[in-house]
């Protein structure tokens, strides 16, 4: 064990960093540009970047993060013009010297690089994200054994369950731009993996806000959603299953 | 368009484009071997042989019905993509409904004279 | 708060659409659709009225379309064989692309089954059936654009 652990080499590279930081100044209803030089190792993130920036050059800085490993989803924002989460975004793996960060496209921005998510937010209620069944009782009160699901069912929505609704892909979309009201991939991905799951009953429940103006069919598979998302969930892939069921009027596979 | 669902709008979309193909393809493959000859009225491949041709002048008139569903169904979406609003959704509506009912008219006018003339 | 918040939105980034392929196809067939929209309530009266309204003569049809066709470029190319060139060009790209689109979503050709994800990943845009159909939307409007231009410009 001990002679393993020598064999490890850990090499730690530092450099100094320029990050341009696009900020939100809600008192002058502006943006402008602040540059910061800043050195990191190779094993730190951009939001670790940015905590230290903050620490020791800026306080006035303001960026939003709770986990810092990728699973909160509080800290995406638009790195080097594509948006991914600060946290898992390493800058020594960028390729560049001057690293752009910027506030998520789509959505309102509150301060700096902090973003209002209650639209994003009140589109993924809108789908009801979470299990519904035609006795809304029995859950909680006459269930005597569990609502078995197969490796085979399971497989059919867990794709779209790794979703930690980080915005990235909103902010993405070219769609969610054109028609501010248009419900967007994270919420239409909700929407597609309760509906796929063999356990839930409301899939008649949510046709009404997705097969809408506003609901699936703004939809081009452009896929800007799926190629930036920081948890591989593809909801272009959940909004063209939708709209095949809703063309063929077969309910999602489950 | 609220008594629609809009995946019926869209299915009809869809099968709309599917023909579109057809017809279209038709449409312009009369055009062949040469674009200016194809809009001569006489002479070969001209528009008197064209409007002599049962099959194309069928595949016409499903091509001006077809189009007129897909385009103003189209632009529609477009439309409510752009802005929503109360008035601005109806005022959508009706003015996609007159102009498509009003292209059918003219073009439906036209053909079926220009057939009964011929 | 003292401050009131933003009603507008961050601004987009251009420049993550203008990359790929895909967003490309997005912006054209919207656009497109548009201008072929347009294109077909103007086609249809400048027809009709060539047509006489259904009492067609070979004087009207030869008044109306000489006035549409303009002035003259080269040999038989006139300013309209150029702008009914383009919009076939536009005819083509929106067919083939929204081919793309009705075979995946309504017969669901292509589109991939949901599975158990494994690094690295690959979104389903990039997977080599979409990439295909893709690569082919571009292969026949290639072959479009060479007939077109030859019933254009040299038939
Ligand atoms: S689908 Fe992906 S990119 Fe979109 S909110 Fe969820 S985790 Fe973020
Ligand atoms: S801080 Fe939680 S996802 Fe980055």
């Amino acid at each position: 064990m001990s002679s393993a652990k020598a064999d490890i080499k850990i090499e730690i590279k530092r450099r100094v960093f320029t990050f341009r930081v696009k900020r939100y100044d809600p008192k002058t209803n502006g943006y402008k540009w602040s540059e910061y030089k800043v050195e990191v190792t190779n094993r730190q993130t951009v939001l670790d970047a940015l905590l230290k920036i903050k620490a020791t050059q800026d306080a006035t800085l303001a960026v939003r993060y709770s986990c810092r490993m990728g699973t909160c989803g509080s800290c995406a924002m638009v790195i080097n013009g594509t948006p991914r989460l600060a946290c898992e975004t390493k800058p020594f793996e960028l390729g560049t010297d001057v690293i752009t960060v910027e506030p998520l496209s789509n959505l309102k921005p509150i301060k700096d690089l902090v973003t209002d998510m209650d639209d994003f937010f009140e589109k993924h209620k809108s789908v009801d994200p979470w299990l519904i069944r035609k006795d809304e009782k029995e859950q909680f009160e006459k269930l005597d054994t569990y609502y078995p699901q197969t490796e085979e069912q399971l497989l059919n929505y867990l794709e779209f369950s790794y979703c930690i609704k980080c915005g990235a892909c909103y902010a993405a979309c070219p769609m969610v731009f054109l028609n501010k009201n248009y419900l967007g991939p994270q919420a239409l991905a909700a929407a597609y993996r309760w509906s796929a799951d063999n356990r839930d009953e409301g899939y008649v429940l949510r046709l009404k806000v997705i097969d809408s103006d506003n609901g699936v069919w703004s939809c081009h598979y452009s896929g800007t959603c799926s190629k930036v998302c920081p948890k591989g969930v593809d909801p272009a892939l959940a909004i063209n299953l939708l709209k095949k069921s809703l063309l063929t009027g077969k309910p999602p596979a489950r | 368009m609220g008594m629609v669902a809009k995946s019926t709008l869209m299915k009809w979309h869809y099968i709309t484009g599917l023909i579109l193909v057809v017809v279209v393809g038709i449409h312009l493959a009369f055009r062949w071997p040469s674009y200016e000859a194809s809009i001569e009225w006489a002479g070969p491949h001209g528009v008197y042989e064209q409007l002599m041709n049962t099959g194309y002048m069928a595949a016409i008139f499903i091509l001006l019905y077809a189009a007129t569903y897909h385009a103003m169904n189209g632009l529609r979406t477009l439309l409510l993509e752009l802005h929503q609003g109360r008035y601005w959704n109806v005022a959508v509506d009706v003015v996609i409904i007159i102009v498509g009912v009003f292209i059918v008219i003219v073009g439906t006018v036209a053909l079926v004279g220009a057939l009964s003339v011929i | 708060m003292t401050e009131k918040l933003s009603t507008k939105r961050n601004p987009p980034k251009w420049s993550l659409w203008f990359k790929g392929l895909d967003e490309w196809l997005l912006i054209f067939q919207k656009v497109s659709g548009a201008l072929l929209a347009l294109y077909l309530i103007g086609h249809t009266l400048i027809i009709s009225t060539a047509l006489n309204f259904g009492h067609p003569t070979p004087l009207t049809w030869e008044k109306i379309i000489g006035l549409i066709e303009g002035p003259q470029i080269i040999g038989n190319v006139h300013v309209g064989t150029i702008i009914e060139y383009l919009v076939a060009l536009l005819v083509a790209v929106h067919g083939a692309n929204g081919v793309r689109l009705i075979l995946m979503q309504y017969f669901g050709w292509g589109l991939p089954k949901p599975e158990r994800r494994t690094y690295p990943m690959v979104p389903s845009p990039k997977k080599r059936s979409q990439m295909a159909y893709k690569y082919l939307v571009i292969i026949v409007v290639v072959i479009f654009i060479v007939l077109a231009s030859y019933v254009a410009f040299i038939g």
